[in-house]
């Protein structure tokens, strides 16, 4: 049980370190090569992953952390984030039988749907809590282009997330038990 | 084991439950007019800025490496003392080159300074926001520079936005390019009032100009100094489209902004007795809230 806990806080702590490495990458050394329109946002699918992968009672927990160091990258804040990944959890334990990881494709394009329900997700919130759906199309399709790059990339953070969370084939396309 | 199974599903249903109340809570807190760092913000900034700055200022070493590793991995072995030779003086003229457009770069921004009657803190560019919904930029000053929030960001060129959260060391501003922030402006030829708004994609628009304002594009865009935040006069951009629909009252006017901010290194914070009107703002937002939990 002691063994379980401090495996899942190791796990944790590398998917933090993970994030905060992400995070740099996209607001100072993308910026500083010149490549400042689009960001792509990592911490996403960092936390669809958890979402979507884990069966932990924590995930809830976790997202809310991860949101928290995220805060300091963005002005974002840390609540839009937590609301759109717990929202894609109880969607994920929903579905969770139609979900497929097995093939990269796969990965990509479920990753991808998701993303587009985050960002809509997002939008429709901020424009409901600015009062004004004006910039609601700019806000939305200004996403767009950071997440096609990043559903290319998610096999990859995915297979990195396996690793951290000891997550087996079996494991990962029925959600790791921990 | 099903039992199990269904005590650990009634644990993350409870947790979700609880998490999303809490999100609910933090999203009714938050302004993306304005922000406040907690100490755990501050705390983690204060960690992770020196690496983003780091990664900024040695941009150009960076990429002055990689020009000389691509420039040398095709010599052979009899030029490879000259070229190194060449490299080096190459690198030293290329550090020569950034230093002297560094200096005129400075030179602009304090020469425009000057005409500006307010206290001026310098500060570099060191990140930018992390996320595509926001045009947020960071730089290497913070409270104990004396930045305070709302203070409105220069350059030379114009103007940048201002201070919406202050850090220890550093500090975030919300730039013209975010749909939050609003500049009260006029356009110098004909003195027309309206608002300009970022529409993230790296250009303004100007909103509420009346259909029969005789606009043209080219047109310069001032700050109207009205509000309270921004003071009068301050470059914001030039008319680049003018739409005039049949419907409608309005013009919908489109607007490049004056700084170029894909090549903004340094800024000029203007330094004011801008904390009347931040604590001001703030009252009238705790007050929001207080009213609106006794109306519920």
């Amino acid at each position: 049980m002691q063994s379980k806990l401090s495996k899942t806080i190791l796990s944790f702590a590398l998917t933090l370190g993970l994030l905060i490495f992400f995070e740099i990458i996209t607001s100072a050394f993308l910026p500083a090569l010149g490549w400042s329109d689009n960001r792509i946002a990592f911490p996403v699918v960092i936390i669809l992953f958890l979402a979507i992968k884990l069966n932990s009672p924590m995930v809830a927990w976790f997202i809310l952390a991860l949101q928290l160091v995220h805060s300091v990258f963005s002005i974002e804040g840390w609540a839009l984030g937590t609301m759109a990944g717990i929202t894609a959890g109880i969607v994920a334990g929903y579905i969770k039988e139609v979900l497929d990881f097995s093939t990269p494709l796969l990965t990509m394009i479920t990753v991808q749907i998701f993303q587009v329900f985050w960002f809509l997700f997002i939008t429709i919130v901020i424009s409901l809590k600015v009062g004004s759906f004006d910039h609601f199309a700019s806000h939305f399709f200004s996403a767009l282009p950071g997440t096609i790059i990043l559903s290319v990339m998610s096999p990859g953070v995915f297979f990195l997330l396996d690793k951290i969370w000891s997550a087996d084939q079996a494991g990962t396309q029925r959600g790791v038990s921990l | 084991m099903r039992t199990l199974l269904a005590e650990s599903s009634k644990i993350k249903i409870i947790n979700y439950l609880l998490v999303g109340i809490i999100s609910i809570y933090g999203l009714s807190q938050k302004k993306f007019t304005i922000g406040e760092m907690t100490l755990f913000q501050k705390v983690v900034t204060e960690l992770l800025s020196p690496i983003q700055s780091g990664i900024v200022s040695s941009q150009q070493s960076f990429s002055s490496f990689i020009d000389n590793y691509f420039r040398i991995v095709n010599t052979n072995k009899e030029n490879r003392f000259l070229r190194n030779k060449i490299n080096s003086l190459e690198a030293e003229l290329f550090q020569l080159q950034v230093a002297k457009k560094e200096n005129a770069r400075l030179k602009g921004l304090l020469n425009y300074s000057k005409e500006i009657p307010f206290e001026k803190i310098m500060a570099k560019v060191i990140g930018w926001d992390s996320s595509n919904q926001f045009k947020v930029l960071r730089i290497n000053k913070g409270e104990r520079d004396g930045i305070k929030a709302l203070a409105p960001v220069i350059t030379h060129q114009g103007l940048v936005g201002y201070i919406y959260r202050v850090g220890v060391n550093y500090s975030d501003i919300l730039t013209i390019l975010d749909p939050n922030n609003r500049v009260d402006s006029i356009v110098e030829r004909t003195r027309t009032h309206g608002i300009v708004e970022g529409i993230l994609n790296n250009r303004c628009v100007m909103k509420y100009v009346v259909k029969n304002e005789p606009l043209e594009i080219g047109d310069r865009l001032l700050t109207a100094g009205v509000g309270g935040v921004y003071p009068k006069g301050i470059k914001v951009g030039i008319v680049t489209q003018i739409h005039k629909e049949n419907t409608g009252l309005t013009l919908n006017v489109e607007l490049t902004p004056s700084v170029d901010f894909h090549r903004l290194e340094e800024v000029i914070v203007l330094k004011d007795k801008r904390e009347k009107l931040l604590n001001k703002v703030l009252k009238q937002n705790k007050e929001g809230s207080h009213r609106a939990i006794k109306t519920q």
